[in-house]
């Protein structure tokens, strides 16, 4: 048993196990614990990252149709707005329209009636000067003053005159 | 080194050159004395020390980069780290988890880790000829003496993991974990009960109980041989064709004809056999760390 490839040396195997031991211990401390946890936590944040990821999508999805739906309603809502003021716009066109022609009819009207009151208010006028006139034609041509019973006769004869001469 | 002995003993004896670049050096003129205890010699030697500068490699650089890499703001991982952490997560994910399962991952992990990453190391280590760069500068620069401190560290192999006591340090390091892991999982005795399965005539147990305790001490055996088996038989084989160089050139008494051996044969050889040898240095470590996965597993899970 000379050959030192298969010489039995205790030493070297206790030296062996401790170095190991110790290796292991230092090692598990320093490096594999917190490189095993570090690797649980890398695992966990992808994971996590990964859901976020996918959440995030959908919810932008539904704020995507949200927001489809919400322009779509606020269209037909115009829409609606539109035609209704358009409605209204025509309705008050009428009604202007109709205001208008009524003022338009009641002022015809009035400027009509005042026309006939001053005419006649004219013809009034007209009658009541000839009557003057007729008067001191005829006061002029009697040269003296009647009674007034002779006055009164006289006046209404000449205006019966008119009255027929008139119609 | 191999000129420095041939100039001593004049006639090169191959042989004797490669078992003393493969094996530890003598422990009877140890690097650093120490005293005998209980009748165990403590002194290191070579390879004790070879052990010890493994370790404090691995320590400096796996707890270096790991602690570098946690403190960052920003967990992101980049260069060495990266690499560190692939194989980290391979062993976890596809060595322990599959063997050991989910409840005791994180028990064993650790372990079959530092098993990886310390056997892959010592392994790799003996594929760098640091000594033998070493023994050229002390043959032309240094002149040291025998019992120097530099003359000492050029006696023995660099590969720990090619000797049988380190290998089987390793192995009962896995028998007891195989223990401690059915222990832990199905209590001391229920362990013990998981040997054999329950529930067979008596006299099965008879022949039974003898085989699986035979299979219980097998697997460290298995695991101490195969480990330095390989890693001597490489070396071996790579001391042996370059010995080709001083063989011939003894056998011609002409260093042309070792040169020309060399160039020819030699040294392509020990090219293509050391290639082979980073494979196997790797594949011998992948293999202890996986059966000392399955092995626990086969404790914590029982299959009969």
């Amino acid at each position: 048993m000379d050959n030192p490839l298969i010489q039995v040396d205790p030493g070297l195997f206790i030296w062996t196990i401790l170095t190991f031991l110790v290796l292991l211990g230092l090692l598990g401390k320093f490096a594999w614990k917190p490189l095993l946890a570090a690797l649980d936590s890398r695992h966990e944040l992808i994971k996590n990252s990964l859901d976020d990821a996918d959440k995030a999508k959908q919810e932008l999805e539904r704020l995507q149709q949200d927001s489809k739906a919400i322009i779509s309603e606020a269209r037909v809502e115009a829409q609606s707005i539109v035609a209704k003021s358009r409605s209204e716009a025509e309705k008050l066109k009428g009604e202007l329209r109709q205001k208008a022609k009524e003022e338009a009819d009641s002022i015809v009207r009035n400027a009509e009636k005042q026309i006939q009151v001053e005419t006649e208010k004219a013809i009034a006028e007209i009658r009541s000067e000839v009557v003057d006139l007729s008067l001191l034609v005829a006061s002029r041509l009697v040269k003296k003053n009647l009674s007034r019973e002779d006055n009164q006769s006289l006046i209404e004869e000449s205006l019966e005159q008119i009255e027929s001469h008139r119609a | 080194m191999i000129a420095e002995q041939e100039g001593q003993a004049g006639a090169f004896d191959a042989g004797e050159v490669i078992i003393g670049h493969v094996s530890n050096s003598s422990i009877d003129h140890p690097i650093i004395h120490l005293p005998t205890l209980l009748g165990i010699n403590f002194s290191v030697t070579k390879h004790v020390l070879m052990l010890w500068m493994v370790a404090a490699f691995l320590f400096i650089v796996i707890t270096w980069s790991t602690q570098k890499y946690l403190k960052q703001e920003r967990p992101i991982p980049t260069g060495f780290m990266n690499a560190l952490e692939a194989v980290v997560q391979f062993i976890r994910d596809s060595i322990v988890l599959p063997s050991v399962g989910r409840k005791f991952l994180n028990v064993w992990t650790p372990l079959v880790l530092t098993f990886f990453f310390f056997i892959l190391t010592a392994n790799a280590v003996g594929l760098v000829p640091i000594f033998e760069v070493l023994g050229l500068f002390n043959h032309f620069v240094l002149h040291a003496e025998h019992d120097s401190m530099i003359g000492l560290l050029l006696h023995g192999g660099t590969t720990v993991t090619s000797n049988f006591n380190v290998t089987a340090a390793l192995a009962t390091i896995t028998f007891v974990s195989i223990i401690a892991a059915g222990t832990q999982a199905h209590g001391f005795i229920g362990h013990w009960k998981n040997l054999a399965p329950p529930g067979l005539a008596w006299p099965v147990y008879i022949i039974l109980i003898p085989i699986e305790i035979m299979g219980m001490l097998v697997k460290p055996f298995a695991l101490t041989m195969r480990l330095a088996a390989n890693m001597t038989g490489g070396h071996i084989a790579i001391l042996s064709i370059l010995s080709f160089v001083f063989i011939f050139s003894d056998l011609f008494h002409s260093a042309l004809a070792g040169v020309g051996v060399g160039v020819v044969v030699a040294v392509p050889l020990a090219v293509a056999i050391s290639a082979l040898e980073i494979i196997v240095v790797m594949v011998q470590a992948y293999v202890f760390t996986l059966l000392t996965a399955v092995f626990i597993g086969m404790a914590i899970n029982v299959h009969h």
